[in-house]
């Protein structure tokens, strides 16, 4: 309760509300020790999550981290957090795309999530309302089921305040997340809408595009215009008010991947994740692969969901991406791993967060590619 | 030497002075900041290589994941972390963070926002910057 009065006072919160749900992280490379102490002192109070709460990927590989690399020392502490969300009473969702398989919430409905790819898809595309949860909060809104009512939650925090418009032309994989990337950057602490999406983005295209967005801005939210709710038009999205308008080029794209490509080093990864792979992206990956094999010397790692990976194994892509020499890997996820310590140097992404994510702290070489061409690339 | 007063939004309380460290960028503490230096590791970050340990630390916004206020408090833990953080706009990381140090080691830090973006034009290396309530002295640099 002190966390959330304290955040509740800062935030000029005028009261708490209740939640349906929660969404938390707990992985090791991002809370620390202090994450352990703040988780294991609400467990040995014995607390429970008070709403369904489901939690972000873990830092290594749950079900086989000994044979990848990962420190001992650096397991047994994601392993103390495992076991602390365990025993409050926490869905072993271990994803960032809660909403892709585990946590539903509906539009209009008031949810507490941390991990920023998914709350601007569910400000976004889903509708319902949560700030971007910040790590200790996320803890404590869960287990009261409460969260301070200020940000998103109010209804002249999410009216868009800049407007911008897709280059037109068809999208790769890698444009959704440098258009994502741009519109992060230039639209800073202001609400964005934008418009000019191809008619064929899919979902996983605006979870890419949303991830790449919160990676670089502060926003929590974008107006997808023809797609988020009620925002038919700029106007809409803005509720009337003129807002300033940005036309993104492609020569803004070409300039994202210039910024996202560090090296041109032969990479000893390739990580493709962060946000988790859904079935259909698995799917593509495996048509990709088709007759190739990953060359020596190169780890092809897909990041998913348990469920993504169950329903991947079962339609014979997880057996068709093993064949070609990839290898998949759920519950964990390539921007909460030790992968310096992992004994990885250089990194090939489609990811724009994952590109930004690792840029951060230089531990390792970043390469920021589309998936045809990473594919082309590393396989042959 | 010549000072000026700013008046900021308060988001969690107190004194503090030190150094100013003025970051006209985005900010994140999430791998941005190595916490058991304090050392700013972003080399894309115009304050690379800088410590924030002990600094009050001024930046333009907040960016990132969900994952900066953890950040902040292992910083704090190790007792590297900022003397205080200022920002134009408000920053979610850096108010529950110093909230969360705050409950578990006693040592919130002061976290304010709405500082006049002059400050970020104004202020050259060396300058000291004292937070007291919701204002902050910046004591310019020769």
């Amino acid at each position: 309760m002190e966390i959330l009065a304290k955040v509740g006072d800062a935030v000029g919160a005028e009261s708490l509300v209740s939640i349906r749900s929660a969404h938390i992280q707990a992985d090791y490379l991002g809370l620390h020790d202090s994450g352990i102490e703040l988780f294991e002192r609400f467990a040995a109070s014995d607390e429970k999550f008070g709403v369904p709460t489901t939690v972000n990927p873990a830092s290594i590989d749950l079900d086989g981290w000994e044979n990848l690399g990962v420190p001992a020392e650096f397991a047994r502490k994601q392993i103390r957090l495992c076991e602390a969300y365990d025993r409050l009473g926490g869905i072993r969702s271990w994803t960032c795309v809660p909403y892709q398989v585990c946590n539903f919430p509906e539009a209009g409905e008031t949810v507490a999530w941390a991990e920023a790819s998914a709350v601007v898809f569910a400000n976004s595309i889903i509708g319902c309302r949560t700030n971007k949860v910040m790590a200790g909060l996320d803890l404590a809104s869960a287990i009261l089921g409460l969260t301070p009512k200020f940000g998103m939650l109010l209804d002249e925090e999410r009216v868009a305040r800049v407007a911008f418009a897709a280059p037109p032309g068809r999208f790769s994989d890698l444009d959704y997340g440098s258009l994502g990337y741009t519109i992060g950057k230039i639209s800073g602490s202001k609400v964005p809408a934008l418009d000019g999406i191809p008619t064929e983005a899919t979902s996983d295209d605006l979870k890419h595009l949303g991830a790449a967005a919160a990676s670089t801005g502060s926003l929590a939210m974008i107006h997808y215009v023809g797609i988020t709710g009620g925002s038919h038009s700029f106007q809409k999205a803005a509720e009337d008010e003129k807002v300033e308008r940005v036309d993104v080029s492609r020569s803004d794209l070409e300039a994202v991947e210039g910024e996202l490509n560090q090296t041109e080093e032969t990479p000893d990864l390739v990580a493709l994740g962060a946000p988790h792979l859904s079935v259909s992206e698995l799917g593509s990956v495996a048509r990709l692969l088709e007759g190739r094999k990953v060359k020596r010397g190169i780890k092809l790692c897909a990041y998913t969901s348990q469920q993504a990976q169950e329903m991947a194994t079962r339609a014979g892509i997880r057996a068709d991406i093993e064949a070609a020499g990839g290898t998949l890997s759920h519950g964990t996820d390539a921007d909460v791993s030790p992968l310096k310590a992992m004994g990885f140097r250089v990194v090939l992404t489609n990811s724009a967060l994952l590109a930004e994510t690792l840029l951060a702290d230089g531990s390792v070489k970043v390469r920021y590619a589309s998936l045809r061409d990473i594919i082309g690339e590393i396989s042959a | 030497m010549s000072s000026k007063t700013f008046k900021c939004k308060v988001l969690v309380g107190g004194n503090a002075s030190g150094e100013a460290l003025i970051c006209r960028q985005a900010f994140t503490f999430d791998r941005a900041v190595e916490p058991r230096t304090g050392v700013v590791a972003d080399v894309r970050s115009e304050i690379a290589g800088a410590s924030i340990r002990g600094k009050v630390l001024f930046y333009r916004r907040g960016k990132g994941s969900t994952a900066g206020s953890s950040w902040l408090v292992e910083a704090i833990r190790l007792g590297n972390g900022p003397a205080a953080v200022v920002t134009e706009n408000p920053d979610l990381a850096a108010a529950v963070g110093s909230c969360v140090a705050g409950i578990l080691y006693g040592r919130a830090v002061p976290v304010l926002s709405g500082i006049d973006a002059r400050v970020f034009v104004k202020t050259k290396a060396g300058s000291i910057a004292r937070v007291k309530g919701d204002s902050i002295e910046v004591v310019l640099a020769g």
